[in-house]
C-alpha cells in the first residue's frame, strides 16, 4: 500500500555562515536549546504531525548526523515499511554526481519515493527552529485541491526584500514568485516547505533535469515553471515560530528566545508536541553551593559551582567555581575553569575555557543584542587569562595570556 | 577461559526486600524504587550486566510487577532487545505444586527449562535493592581464577539498624560471611544481631550454570525453598565458595530513613560522580526538556533531572523528572519524585514526595531526617 505522504529532508547545506560551528559537522546537526540539535525540530514534527517514511538527504560532513541518526529510533521513526533514510548521493550506471542544487538532490532519489508510492511529498529544510503540525498543511492542500503549496510567514515589508516571496490572491492562489526582489509586491516569504502532488513533482524534476541551464534549484527553477504553466499553487500561512538559523547571530539568538517562550513563542515544554532528540544519558544536573543560577536552561550531568545567568547549558558542562556565564549558550562536554567570564557568545562541545580566562563581551547600550557574538569552536582550548574579543571566532588553541 | 565478558548470564529477582519498605512497595517492588532523580534501582544492575557484556537477563518477579514491565518495556534503553539473549521477564505464574514463588529455589525451579536451554558458562544471581555501579567482569575474573565453586559479591557495612531490632521485617535476608585467608568463605549468619562492619552479602551469587541446574533440582524436591539456607551454607565445607568484596560506591536501602540517607548522600563531596564514574546508566527515557530555572529561583546543593521548571527555591534536595517548584515555594531536605509539583508560597522541609504528588499553594510541612514525611503517589496536600 502507498503512504499518502512522506517527507525529503535537504540536509546536505555547509552552513557556512555558521563557520567554525560547522567545520566538522552539517548544519541540521548544530546543537541547539539545551538538549537537541536542529534536524530534531523537523523530525519530531514530522512524527508529531503523523509521517513516517523521512529521507534525509546529505552530502555536506555527513559522519556525525549519520551517527545521530541512527536507526531515527529517538524519533520513533525506525519502522518496517518507512522510516528515516538517509540519503548521500551514490553511483549509478550512468555514472555519479553531487547533488547540484535542491532539486536534484530530490531528482536522484527519485526512486526512494517511488518505493513509497505517495500521493503527496513534502520537502522540508534541515536548518529552521520551528514547531509547525504539517498534517494541518496538507489539509489546507487538499482542501485547495493544489498541485503545490508553500508554507509562507509574513514578514515585515521593510524586510520583505531579503525573502522569496509569494504573491497571492484573496483564495491564498499564487500568482507571482518574486526571488528577493528590489520592489517587493507581497510580504509572505517562503519557508521553503513545500507539498507537492507527487507526480507533479516528479513531472518537473525529470524535465527540470533535462534543462541544461537549469541550476536544479526548487526557488530558481521548478517554482517559476510550475507558475509559468499556471498550476494550481497555494500559499498556506504559518504564524508561528520559525527561525532560519544560518548565522551565528541569528543562532545565538534563537537559543536566548527559547530562555524566554512566553515572549518568544518557542515552546520547548510542549508536552503534546514533544521535541525528540537522542539522549545523553547523563545523571542529573548538580548546582553546589554557593553556585547561583538564574534565567537560565540546565540539563543532564552538568556541574555548576560558579554563576550562571540567562544562558543555555547543554549536556555534561562544568562550570567551577567563581566562573561566570551569561548571555552564552555553551554546548555538551565543555568545561569553563574557575574564575573564567564567558559572555555573550557560542562555545561549541567539549571547549575547555582556561582559568581566569574571558571571552565575548555584553555589548555596549544601544549596541543591538544579536552582534557581537563570539564564538569558540569544538575541542577549542582557551589558556589560563586569555582574553578573546566580542565577534572573535576561533577555531585553534589559544595560548594562556593572549588576546584574540 | 579465553573470554571472561561473554560467558555469563543474570537471573534477577526484584522483589525480596519489599517488606522493609513498605511505604513504596505498595504500589511497586524494590527494583523499581525511584532512586537518584532520574533512575530506578533495577537501572543500576541492567546498566552494570550490560557494562560488562552480560546481555541475557531473567527477572522473576512475583508481585506489583506493573510499574517494573512498565519501566523496562522491551529493554530497549539497556539495549537489551536482542535476539539471542536480551532481556526475559518473567511474571508470577501460579502453577500447581510452585504456587508464587517464596525463594529463589522455587523461582529457579520454575524457569529450569529456560535455564537449561541457555548457552552461558555462568549464571550471576541478584536482588535489586542495592544502588552500585558494578564491574561484573572483575567478579567472573576473580572467580575463575580462584577456581571457586560459588562465589558471593560482598561490601563492608555495618547491619542496618531494622535488621538489628526486635521483629525485624526483613525474614532473615541479611547474610553476613565469615572469610579465611584465602578469601573461603568458612560462615554464613543469617540476620547477625551484630554491631560494627560486616562483610555483608550483596545477594550477588557467580555459579555455573550446569551445577545450579542440578543444585536445584535435588533441593526442590527435598522442599528446599532459600538459596542460602538451604543450599550455600550445607555446602560450606565441601564446596569452594568464595567471598569478593566490592568496593565501588554503594547505597543499601534498607527502609524509609536508609531511603531518605542515601539518596542525599549523592549530594555530599564526589559521591555522585563515583557511582557514575563506571559505566554509564541508563533508564527510560522520558524526552523532557532541559529543566528551566526562571527569574529569581535559588538553587544550592541539589541534584535535577531535566523537565523541571524552578522559580521558587530549592536547596539540599533531590528533584526527579518534571517536578514544578512555583514562585515564593521554600524546598528544603526534600526529595520530590516525578511530576510532583509544588504551589506558590508553599514551604517543605524533610518530604519525599512520591510520584504526581501536588502540594498546595501556602502549604507547610515539616517532618525530620530521621522521620522524613512520606506522601504517597498522587496525592494532593
Amino acid at each position: 500500500m502507498g503512504k499518502e505522504m512522506i517527507a525529503m529532508l535537504l540536509a546536505g547545506g555547509q552552513g557556512s555562515r555558521l563557520h567554525v560551528l560547522t567545520q566538522k559537522l552539517a548544519k541540521p546537526a548544530v546543537p541547539f536549546g539545551g538538549k537537541y540539535r536542529i534536524i530534531d525540530f523537523p523530525l519530531s514534527n514530522c512524527v508529531n504531525s503523523g509521517i513516517d517514511t523521512v529521507g534525509i538527504l546529505t552530502q555536506y560532513q555527513p559522519l556525525v548526523l549519520n551517527e545521530y541518526i541512527g536507526n531515527g529510533q529517538p524519533w520513533d521513526l525506525d519502522r518496517l515499511y518507512g522510516g528515516v533514510h538517509i540519503l548521500p548521493p551514490y553511483q549509478q550506471a550512468s555514472g555519479s554526481d553531487w547533488y547540484k542544487g535542491t532539486a536534484n538532490a530530490i531528482y536522484q532519489n527519485i526512486d526512494f519515493i517511488q518505493r513509497y508510492d505517495p500521493k503527496y511529498v513534502i520537502i522540508l529544510s534541515g536548518d529552521q527552529i520551528c514547531k509547525q503540525d504539517y498534517s494541518d498543511f496538507l489539509r489546507f492542500h487538499k482542501s485547495k485541491n493544489a498541485e503545490f503549496s508553500v508554507a509562507v510567514m509574513e514578514v515585515p515589508w521593510e524586510e520583505a526584500s531579503r525573502f522569496g516571496l509569494m504573491v497571492a490572491d484573496d483564495d491564498d492562489r499564487i500568482i507571482q514568485f518574486q526571488e528577493k526582489p528590489k520592489e517587493p509586491k507581497s510580504n509572505l516569504a517562503s519557508m521553503g516547505i513545500y507539498i507537492f502532488n507527487w507526480d507533479i513533482l516528479k513531472k518537473y524534476l525529470q524535465e527540470d533535469e533535462e534543462d541544461e541551464n537549469s541550476e536544479n534549484d526548487f526557488g530558481k527553477n521548478i517554482i517559476p515553471n510550475l507558475l509559468k504553466d499556471g498550476r494550481r499553487m497555494y500559499a498556506y500561512h504559518f504564524n508561528g515560530y520559525w527561525k532560519d538559523v544560518g548565522t551565528i547571530s541569528s543562532l545565538w539568538e534563537a537559543n536566548m528566545e527559547v530562555l524566554d517562550p512566553e515572549k518568544s513563542g518557542i515552546n520547548l515544554f510542549d508536552e503534546n508536541w514533544k521535541i525528540y532528540s537522542r539522549n545523553s544519558g547523563m545523571p542529573g544536573h548538580k548546582i553546589n553551593p554557593g553556585a547561583q543560577i538564574s534565567d537560565s536552561m540546565i540539563t543532564d550531568g552538568c556541574v555548576i559551582d560558579g554563576t550562571v545567568r540567562h544562558s543555555v547549558l547543554f549536556s555534561g558542562v562544568i562550570v567551577e567555581k567563581g566562573a561566570v556565564i551569561e548571555d552564552a549558550v555553551v554546548m555538551g562536554g565543555s568545561i569553563i575553569k574557575a574564575g573564567a567570564r564567558v559572555s555573550h557568545c557560542i562555545i561549541a562541545e567539549n571547549a575547555v575555557i582556561g582559568e581566569e580566562a574571558v571571552v565575548g563581551a555584553m555589548p555596549a547600550k544601544g549596541e543591538s543584542p544579536s552582534q557581537g557574538v563570539a564564538t569558540v569552536g569544538s575541542g577549542v582550548y582557551i589558556g589560563d587569562k586569555a582574553v578573546i574579543g566580542p565577534d572573535a571566532m576561533i577555531s585553534e588553541n589559544v595560548k594562556d595570556g593572549e588576546q584574540r | 577461559m579465553t573470554n571472561a565478558r561473554m560467558d555469563a548470564m543474570a537471573v534477577m529477582f526484584p522483589n525480596n526486600y519489599d517488606n522493609m519498605i513498605p511505604e513504596f512497595t505498595e504500589i511497586r517492588q524494590m527494583g523499581s524504587l525511584p532512586f537518584a532523580s532520574r533512575y530506578r534501582i533495577v537501572d543500576f544492575y541492567l546498566s552494570s550486566f550490560v557494562n560488562s557484556g552480560i546481555d541475557n537477563i531473567a527477572v522473576l518477579t512475583r508481585k506489583n510487577y506493573h510499574s517494573l514491565l512498565d519501566h523496562i518495556g522491551s529493554g530497549r534503553e539497556w539495549d537489551l532487545v536482542r535476539k539471542n539473549g536480551g532481556i526475559s521477564i518473567f511474571p508470577p505464574y501460579a502453577i500447581k505444586n510452585i504456587g508464587i514463588y517464596e525463594g529463589w529455589i522455587e523461582g529457579l525451579a520454575s524457569i529450569r527449562n529456560f535455564l537449561e536451554t541457555q548457552k552461558e558458562e555462568f549464571v550471576i544471581l541478584s536482588d535489586a535493592h542495592i544502588v552500585m555501579n558494578f564491574d561484573f567482569t572483575k567478579l567472573i575474573q576473580y572467580h575463575v581464577d580462584h577456581k571457586a565453586d560459588v562465589t558471593i559479591a560482598y561490601t563492608r557495612d555495618p547491619m542496618p539498624e531494622e535488621v538489628l531490632k526486635e521483629g525485624d521485617p526483613s525474614k532473615g535476608t541479611f547474610y553476613a560471611l565469615d572469610l579465611d585467608d584465602e578469601g573461603h568463605v568458612t560462615n554464613i549468619d543469617i540476620n547477625p544481631r551484630r554491631e560494627g562492619l560486616l562483610n555483608q552479602s550483596m545477594n550477588i551469587y557467580l555459579i555455573r550454570r550446569k551445577w545450579l541446574i542440578d543444585i536445584v533440582d535435588k533441593t526442590f524436591l527435598r522442599g528446599g525453598v532459600y538459596f542460602v539456607r538451604d543450599i550455600l551454607i550445607p555446602a560450606l565445607s565441601t564446596l569452594n565458595i568464595q567471598g569478593y568484596l566490592y568496593e565501588g560506591y554503594s547505597s543499601r536501602i534498607t527502609d524509609m530513613k536508609q531511603y531518605f540517607i542515601q539518596n542525599m548522600k549523592l549530594l555530599e563531596g564526589d559521591n555522585l560522580s563515583r557511582l557514575f564514574s563506571g559505566g554509564p546508566i541508563y533508564t527510560k527515557i522520558r524526552d523532557d526538556n532541559p529543566t528551566r530555572y526562571k527569574g529569581d529561583s535559588r538553587a544550592s546543593n541539589v541534584l535535577v533531572a531535566d523537565g523541571c521548571v524552578i522559580e521558587g527555591e530549592i536547596e539540599n534536595s533531590i528533584l526527579f523528572r518534571g517536578v514544578k517548584v512555583a514562585k515564593g515555594a521554600k524546598v528544603r531536605n526534600c526529595i520530590l519524585m516525578q511530576d510532583t509539583q509544588v504551589g506558590e508560597d508553599a514551604d517543605i522541609e524533610y518530604v519525599i514526595t512520591d510520584k504526581r504528588v501536588t502540594v498546595s499553594g501556602g502549604t507547610k510541612l515539616s517532618g525530620s531526617e530521621s522521620f522524613p514525611i512520606y506522601i504517597s503517589k498522587g496525592h494532593v496536600v
